[in-house]
């Protein structure tokens, strides 16, 4: 930073003595010297007060030191003083980008290049903000005009490429590297095999294939800069794919067994993409293929020909593959799914033995991805326990295992005929888990938990059989006594994270939010507050759970300010890409680069964000409907009262002023204790180590600032952001009914509705069917004077009917249930309710949309069964033999379902 | 022959211990205190008290202390007029259990085993005043007594009346074994 400013004015130029100290000031400041800094400003100030860079070096200075108000109004106070110094203006646009006001930044930013348009550190700091900021013109612009002042730097010339490439110039993007090459002598140490040469090719490369219709290209550039390439299998990894893209099947599939050599055996997408290669699908298919998650190949994607399920055999089972492969765990998984009937049979036998044997907790889960039906040409995993128990598979493994468990009861063997020595006493209880999972999976809990307590008797130090017992009693609708058995898994080792993070879970659910803080507590920082520690470590589940415990307990404020501590952990992942501009940059790991910004474009998308704003939306609209909760703090309206009632109330409120004083000071009171503890624990080292957490305290720890907000317009800010970063899950659109409709916006709410209807599909929904019914109640009130908004309505209202009246609308989802008894329980639960509120017909057929056969059909939870019960009692007497009726259906289904109120 | 299981052994910890007790509330009538549980984590001496583990898991456990030698007949502890004035101890087993379903593989063997093992190990540094390993059998189980016995070579001693509280028959033997 030059200190040079020609321009007279106080102390300007600064004589020789001042301006050195000056430069001095800017050193100790980059090399974070803060204190030297200071002291040599100060006496730069003793003689020169109103010196503008000064000052404005002393702010930015203290500004490093958290002295955030002070540094502010020293930066304007030395802007004022100079407006003419690039030095104050750069200051102020660093001011602001520390305080992540990054508009306002690059304003300033753009003001010091006015007036010294040539500076490379203003230059470089404006190309950041530009890029983080998404504005992609000024980035490119910006990094031209670097490029040509400093042609000679490799990053110049590489920031230049990307900033083509995120405009969408992918040939410009390839030049730009080109020339950069070009520029170099043929022994430059950058043409040498390395990281650095290797990345920029492969980033190249990957410009290439991006060009649509490119591949060919693309597959000969592979070619020529194989030997610069140190990332072998991405190499080979990019090489199949452009070939399976070409059609050369032959040759993608020789590839792929390359990469199987290398040891990608594991590798599921490589799997994927053999397959694909093996039965020459078309290119859409080997796309989505390729991108499948997890333990998904082609197989398993989408339902085969018998012809392709041999060629595939033919290589799998005893064919190239397993022979090359004859170790490989992902080979045996992808056997099962190419098998059938007695053939899968068989090798479902010796698999589970194998698996059993060695004590395989998983096996279970395992197997359930091989529960997949065909839904319009894409396999889907059916997870209901309707569906489940239908599946033959499922109905086969049972049947192994309980084969397995008749025989090593009564001799120790899988098979009485079995030639081989006993099994180890373990195998059996694996076996019995096994199959407890199996009921569990069938929604068989009775049955489960019988099996778990032979397991407990078995070996009741095993931490795994609580945790199957706690998801049974907890989907029998006992959680208190679920985190109790959990709790006690814990106890056995109290150094498994995963166990105590289980406990903390289910505690939360339970409502227990203090002792799950205690439980979690154990492995958190021991030193400071617990929750500001895990708010450090953005430890979102925790957070995500907490809320909702909250929300359930009415405590709104805590509840929004949890939910709120997530959303805030978006904020920082998505300012975390900062230092990924320069550093990537620097480090030439480019194609990793884009992959960063990339994802934090669709960052919000992200599920817990997703939960994070579905809370904070319900949280407000409650609060909405219920504007009375948050009046309650205020003072009541004593000019309607008489004198009597006057001073009763009067009275009230202090009582109730003091009770609330009184608590927060005994939660003041028992924090400050906490923390002289755990001062105390930690010695004499309590100075040390610990700036951040003493310099954190929350002025409202209770979120009242929260509930102060104007909850509609919260919630409509939230569900803007899903529209826009989640517009695939149904959720988005429900929520985003949800808030319209409370707005009065008859249209957005319209639009909601079709766009929750496309995503469910030809599956009825509850949740979509009430908000049509909603919507068709309240049309009339919603159309307003508006001649143009009122046609639209009508007309969309009639398509969403079907065409008909609401009533027949609702009938006609009647007639649906009736026909498909294995209907959704709580569709059935929204019928009726709509039944009522439509008064389509009476209560005694609103009923019987639930209790006769609702227990039978899908979607039948503990909770959807309470929620049934629940809303048979909202319909008043002429339920009552309903709500009987249903009590004890449920009673049979879920003996151990605790009442809640 | 049944088939003998692999185990590992590993420490009791503060950790660790409630798998100690659902070994002890499985494998016995009586039910040890808490004291009982915090001297074993306090003590720290994995070659004395220890899991047996079979694939990962805990199925057995073996808790053994060292104690003042009783000197006969007098109350004193101490070998009073001796010539070195040393105190003699004993090793005793205070609680070796195996859950039910792992039994009969030779799991208990193989604690003991490891107990006089590590007795060898240590007879001539920090266990250099034992002299010998006891512990309390219950009259009626008569398959410990063949178990230590037998394969030990531990030898019955006196009956102690009265010695068990809550189960019948409340008597036991002494069951020791000289190791020098």
């Amino acid at each position: 930073m030059a200190a040079d400013n020609p321009q007279a004015g106080q102390g300007r130029p600064l004589p020789k003595k001042e301006s050195d100290l000056f430069k001095g000031v800017v050193k100790h400041y980059e090399v974070k010297q803060y204190k030297k800094a200071i002291k040599q400003a100060d006496s730069i100030l003793k003689k020169f007060p109103n010196h503008g860079e000064t000052l404005a070096m002393k702010g930015l200075t203290l500004n490093c030191m958290s002295k955030r108000e002070e540094a502010h109004a020293l930066v304007k106070k030395g802007l004022m003083n100079d407006m003419r110094s690039h030095v104050c203006w750069h200051v102020y646009g660093l001011l602001h980008r520390s305080d992540r006001n990054y508009n306002e930044a690059i304003k300033a930013y753009k003001q010091a290049l006015k007036i010294d348009p040539e500076n490379l550190q203003i230059l470089r700091d404006l190309s950041l903000l530009q890029v983080q900021m998404r504005d992609i013109k000024g980035f490119g612009v910006t990094r031209h005009t670097l490029l040509a002042l400093k042609s000679n730097a490799k990053m110049n010339w590489i920031s230049f490429a990307l900033a083509k490439h995120l405009d969408g110039d992918l040939r410009g993007a390839v030049n730009v590297i080109d020339i950069y090459l070009g520029t170099l002598t043929e022994d430059s140490p950058e043409l040498e095999r390395g990281f650095e040469s290797s990345e920029l090719a492969m980033y190249r490369n990957s410009l290439l294939a991006e060009i649509p219709d490119n591949y060919e290209e693309a597959l000969e550039h592979l070619d020529t800069c194989e030997k610069l390439v140190v990332d072998r299998h991405g190499l080979l990894m990019s090489r199949a794919k452009y070939q399976l893209k070409l059609g050369r099947f032959q040759d993608a599939r020789e590839t792929f067994m390359t990469i199987f050599k290398r040891g990608a055996s594991e590798d599921y997408s490589v799997h994927s993409g053999y397959m694909c290669s093996l039965l020459e699908m078309d290119d859409a298919i080997c796309e989505e293929a390729l991108n499948l998650d997890g333990t998904g190949t082609l197989a398993t994607m989408m339902p085969l020909s018998a012809e392709q399920k041999q060629k595939l055999k033919d290589v799998y089972i005893g064919g190239e593959l397993s022979e090359e492969l004859p170790r490989s765990h992902a080979m045996q998984r992808i056997q099962l799914t190419l098998r059938e009937g007695d053939d899968l049979k068989n090798a479902l036998d010796i698999y589970c033995k194998k698996l059993l044997k060695k004590g395989a907790p998983s096996l279970g889960t395992d197997l359930s991805s091989l529960f997949l039906v065909d839904n319009n040409g894409r396999y889907e995993r059916v997870t209901d326990p309707v569906d489940v128990k239908a599946h033959p598979n499922y109905a086969m493994i049972v049947q192994l295992a309980d084969g397995y468990i008749s025989s090593l009861s009564s001799c120790s063997k899988f098979a009485a005929d079995d030639n081989d020595t006993e099994e180890d006493p373990s195998t059996l209880l694996w076996t019995w888990y096994l199959r407890a999972v199996l009921h569990e999976l069938g929604g068989e809990l009775s049955e489960g938990l019988e099996l778990i307590e032979k397991c407990l008797e078995h070996t009741p130090t095993a931490v795994d059989l609580y945790e199957l017992k706690a998801r049974l009693l907890k989907a029998s609708g006992d959680i208190k006594s679920a985190v109790e058995c959990l709790d006690k898994g814990r106890e056995l080792d109290k150094q498994d994270r995963y166990i105590n993070n289980q406990t903390t879970k289910y505690m939360l659910q339970a409502g227990m939010e203090e002792t799950a803080l205690e439980r979690i507590s154990l492995f958190t920082k021991h030193e400071g507050n617990p929750e500001q520690n895990l708010f450090d470590m953005q430890c979102s589940w925790y957070e995500l759970e907490l809320a909702a415990c909250l929300a359930k307990k009415e405590d709104w404020g805590r509840s929004l300010k949890k939910f709120a501590a997530v959303v805030k952990h978006f904020d920082d992942f998505h300012e975390d890409q900062f230092d990924f501009h320069s550093y990537c940059v620097r480090k030439v790991t480019l194609r990793a680069y884009i992959a960063v910004l990339r994802y934090e474009d669709t960052l919000w998308g992200q599920q817990y964000y997703g939960q994070a704003a579905e809370g904070i939306i319900n949280v407000y609209l409650h609060l909405h409907d219920n504007p009375t909760i948050t009046k309650e703090e205020e003072e009541p309206d004593y000019s309607s009262m008489t004198a009597a009632q006057r001073k009763k109330a009067k009275a009230i409120q202090r009582k109730k002023k003091k009770a609330a004083e009184k608590k927060a000071a005994e939660e003041a009171e028992k924090q400050k204790a906490k923390e002289e503890a755990a001062e105390k624990e930690n010695g004499g080292k309590k100075k040390q180590n610990n700036k951040g957490s003493q310099a954190v305290v929350d002025p409202d720890p209770l979120g009242k600032e929260l509930l102060q907000k104007d909850p509609l317009e919260e919630a409509k800010k939230y569900s803007a952001m899903l529209s826009k970063y989640a517009p695939n899950s149904i959720n988005t659109w429900l929520l985003q009914y949800d808030v319209s409709i409370r707005r009065g916006k008859a249209l957005m709410a319209l639009q909601a509705l079709f766009k929750a209807k496309a995503l469910a599909g030809n599956v009825p929904n509850s949740e979509v069917f009430s908000r049509i019914v909603d919507f068709a109640t309240k049309a009339d009130t919603l159309k307003g004077d508006n001649p143009v908004v009122q046609e639209v309505v009508e007309s969309e209202l009639a398509a969403l009917l079907n065409g008909g009246s609401i009533s027949d609308f609702v009938t006609s989802a009647v007639d649906h249930v009736k026909k498909n008894p294995l209907s959704d329980l709580s569709y059935r639960v929204a019928i009726a309710k709509a039944i009522v509120s439509t008064k389509t017909s009476g209560v005694a057929d609103a009923a019987s949309i639930v209790i006769d056969g609702g227990i039978n059909g899908r979607g039948v939870t503990a909770s959807c069964c309470h929620e049934a019960l629940v809303t048979l009692k909202k319909f008043g007497n002429e339920a009552d033999e309903a709500v009987t009726k249903w009590s004890e259906t449920v009673k049979t289904k879920f003996p151990l379902m605790v009442e809640t109120k | 022959m049944v088939k003998q299981l692999e185990i590992e052994f590993g420490a009791i910890t503060a950790d660790n211990v409630e798998q100690l007790r659902k070994v002890n509330a499985a494998c016995f009538p009586v039910s040890y205190n808490d004291g009982f549980y915090k001297d074993v984590v306090a003590r720290k001496d994995e070659g004395l008290n220890k899991f047996a583990y079979v694939n990962g898991f805990v199925v057995g456990a073996v808790c053994t202390r060292v104690e003042d030698m009783p000197s006969a007949g007098s109350s004193s502890v101490k070998s009073g007029g001796g010539d070195e004035g040393e105190v003699r101890s004993r090793l005793y087993i205070m609680t070796l259990g195996v859950l039910a379903a792992y039994r009969g593989r030779g799991i208990g063997s193989k604690m003991i085993a490891s107990i006089l093992e590590y007795y060898e190990q240590h007879k001539d540094d920090e266990l250099s005043t034992v002299d010998e390993i006891t512990l309390h059998v219950q009259t009626s189980n008569t398959d410990a007594m063949k178990f230590y016995t037998s394969r030990f070579g531990f030898v019955k001693g006196e009956m102690v009346e009265n010695y068990y509280r809550r189960i019948d028959p409340p008597h036991c033997y002494i069951l020791s074994k000289k190791l020098r």
